[in-house]
């Protein structure tokens, strides 16, 4: 057994740093699983001297992982700890891979939804309207707003998952659970299809609106007509084909 | 600066555009929106990136990377679109005007696809880079490990090769964009209209909810006859 050890904060910020790099290797078949590896490495190599004990803690982080690369943050921070406690013999060895796939896919299913789906799309449209508005303003307000708004919910929610994911492994459901994510995900999706009609309104008036009716009519046709085209199509093929009517109509009436 | 520094420019930020997006950070700075205005500003016309980039954004806004799918590659899109595009502006003293847009998005979309497939290949050799590490952890651990930045180099070189190559493509985007006659500027001004249109939509889609649609709805027509009503007031004023 290895005497007590409590990793250190800078150490701890190593490994919450190489966490940033999870997907390096993403693959279909372990998908994040060498990715995991790397980044608890630090530590794993603080607790166990070079040779068998070492390689058998990297070996249980070579299972299959996956997660979302966000709140991977959370179970990243939580295998830390039961390492720590593994190698005190608190806890038995087989209870961090257990841990990392009791909370894999739930935290996958909620970083998905809330990220992806939700946080993602509205931060973009509002990036854009800020492009919009404000034509001339410097582009740089358009990607402080995207970059800025969506980065700083990013990265405090990265850092403080994987905070509260090594202070307490048991206890980082119930932390996740009082922050109500899917109720704000509910939230920020509605925000986001308010701010993408704005997008739409905010073209149409910069096409000439209400002065030139019968452009954004047929806009508003062809906005139409893609949206129920595009789940069969998808966005490529829909494109693509609107920009060739869109020729050939002008083409033909020039 | 000259164009040999511009094409190495573009294809070094395409690279690191293509690591970014997946395999390190995730901070979105390989989204079109942010993307599009970087690499103009790193090639000189920020403007002419944020063109582009705005309407990709949209496109591309639910491209999402769930599990083991994954949807058409819109960072080496926008990288290649916003290279050809801004660089085929400074050739025609033009800049990136909605001609050239819709041509460098009509020729350069398809590398969304193609984006997609070279991913792909990227987890096949990820793959292999994972059984590596683990036939060889036993012996040399700390190779086995570093074998994982290893899967940061495919990505890099795809992207950069796009887009080096869709840079080196502008003077013939620029060529394309001189020939143009009136009635082709025109049908690709509507073009682009269209394209719009079909970006508004593909965001609404994007949102993956019940109410989406609605609520696009009603904050669209609020603004159009906000819009309208403002208008009127202005006509009948003195």
């Amino acid at each position: 057994m290895t005497a007590p050890v409590r990793f250190g904060a800078f150490l701890r910020l190593r490994v919450f740093l190489r966490s940033l790099l999870l997907q390096a290797s993403w693959n279909r078949e372990g998908m994040q699983n060498l990715g995991f590896a790397y980044v608890l490495y630090p530590a794993l190599c603080r607790l166990y001297p070079e040779g068998p004990a070492r390689v058998a803690a990297l070996q249980r982080h070579l299972d299959f992982f996956n997660c979302h690369p966000y709140l991977a943050a959370a179970v990243v921070g939580g295998a830390l700890r039961l390492e720590e406690r593994v190698a005190m013999g608190e806890v038995p060895a087989e209870a961090v891979p257990a841990y990392k796939r009791a909370l894999g896919p739930p935290f996958a299913a909620l970083g998905d939804a809330f990220f992806w789906g939700a946080l993602r799309p509205a931060t973009g449209l509002a990036g854009v309207l800020v492009a919009l508005i404000a034509p001339s303003a410097r582009p740089v307000w358009a990607l402080a707003t995207f970059l800025g708004l969506y980065n700083a919910i990013h990265l405090s929610a990265r850092a403080w998952l994987f905070v509260h994911g090594y202070a307490s492994p048991e206890g980082v459901v119930g932390a996740l659970g009082a922050v109500h994510l899917p109720d704000s995900t509910s939230l920020i999706k509605a925000t986001a299809a308010t701010l993408a009609g704005a997008v739409a309104a905010t073209l149409a008036v910069a096409g000439g609106w209400p002065i030139q009716t019968h452009h954004a009519v047929r806009a508003a046709i062809v906005v139409i007509a893609a949206y129920a085209i595009l789940p069969k199509l998808g966005p490529y093929f829909t494109a693509l084909a609107a920009l060739a009517v869109g020729v050939a109509i002008g083409v033909a009436t020039g | 600066m000259t164009r040999a520094v511009q094409l190495a420019i573009a294809a070094v930020i395409g690279g690191a555009a293509a690591v970014e997006r997946k395999g390190a950070l995730q901070l979105m700075l390989s989204r079109p929106l942010a993307l599009g205005p970087l690499l103009g500003a790193a090639l000189g016309d920020v403007r002419g990136g944020l063109t582009i980039g705005v309407p990709l954004e949209l496109l591309f806004l639910g491209a999402v990377n769930l599990g083991a799918t994954l949807p058409d590659n819109e960072t080496i899109a926008a990288s290649c679109a916003v290279a050809a595009a801004v660089l085929a502006g400074q050739d025609t003293h033009i800049g990136v005007d909605e001609t050239t847009a819709t041509l460098a998005i009509a020729l350069f979309l398809p590398t969304a696809v193609l984006g997609r497939r070279l991913e792909r290949l990227t987890e096949g050799i990820n793959r292999r880079l994972a059984a590596r590490a683990r036939a060889t952890i036993a012996a040399q651990p700390a190779r086995a490990i570093r074998l994982h930045l290893g899967g940061l180099l495919a990505p890099f070189l795809a992207g950069a090769a796009y887009t080096g190559i869709a840079a080196a493509l502008a003077p013939f985007l620029a060529a394309l964009r001189r020939g143009l006659d009136h009635h082709l500027v025109q049908g690709l001004e509507i073009g682009w209209i269209f394209f719009l249109a079909v970006c508004c939509a593909s965001a609404v889609r994007a949102i993956r909810d019940a109410r989406a649609p609605s609520f696009a709805a009603m904050a669209s027509g609020a603004i159009a006859l906000v819009t309208l009503a403002v208008k009127i007031l202005h006509w009948r004023s003195p």
